[in-house]
């Protein structure tokens, strides 16, 4: 089975290379002009997928931590 | 939200399943948020029953049933449905045992990847088939997901 696993540095160079400047025509170029932040790609790409995942869920319980306060700023 | 320990409960009850929607796409290297964790798992007897069992300490409840009616989460239960939207103790989950644009849980097993992510080993979609599966669902948030990862897929090729 396939192994999703961190980038080298020469694959991050690379990748990151394209994600700052597009080829024309290309489907990165296509996500820029939707207006998606490559430049957050790229710091993405610079971690573990575990470590991709640590921080997607540490930002989720500081959302639900802002949400929770606001709610009791409410009440 | 505490997905890592839903998924560590999954792996250490040896369900099979796949990871699959926004946090398969994170790993992949998405900076999109999500608030739920979507799984696809296996609807053979044996995995409905440890899949039951795995999740049950965390008090699954359908989203969407008025408060006071009752829910039964069990293999029966799994059986008889194709997506369970839950909320638990952890967070928000889904359970498919069908995804569009998948074809069979067997099929899609023998595509996915594997990744360290919460303590684990888990499996997940390659980034073909979460493109496809995105398309498939089709949804006005699932454009900007699709163009990510499409950007991404370019990136990462030779």
């Amino acid at each position: 089975m396939k192994v999703l696993r961190k980038l080298t540095p020469e694959e991050f160079e690379r990748a990151a290379e394209k994600l700052r400047n597009p080829r024309p025509g290309s489907r990165i170029e296509a996500a820029k002009k939707y207006g998606i932040d490559l430049t957050l790609l790229i710091e993405q790409l610079r971690l573990s997928p575990a470590e991709r995942a640590d921080q997607m869920l540490e930002l989720g319980r500081l959302m639900e931590a802002v949400r929770g306060a606001a709610r009791r700023c409410r009440t | 939200m505490n997905f890592e320990i839903a998924v560590q409960a999954l792996c250490d009850a040896d369900v099979e399943f796949v990871v699959i929607g926004g946090w398969s796409a994170i790993f992949h290297g998405s900076a999109r948020a999500t608030k739920d964790l979507d799984i696809f798992f296996s609807r053979r007897t044996d995995n409905l029953r440890r899949l039951a069992r795995a999740l049950a300490p965390y008090h699954p409840r359908l989203r969407d049933l008025p408060p006071g009616l009752p829910f039964i989460f069990d293999e029966v239960t799994l059986r008889n449905s194709t997506v369970l939207t839950l909320t638990t103790d952890l967070g928000v989950i889904d359970l498919l045992a069908e995804v569009a644009g998948l074809g069979s849980f067997e099929q899609v097993a023998v595509d996915a990847i594997q990744v360290e992510a919460f303590g684990r080993t888990v499996r997940t979609l390659d980034l073909d088939s979460l493109i496809k599966s995105k398309k498939a669902a089709g949804r006005e948030k699932d454009l900007a997901a699709v163009l990510e990862l499409e950007g991404l897929r370019e990136a990462d090729k030779l």
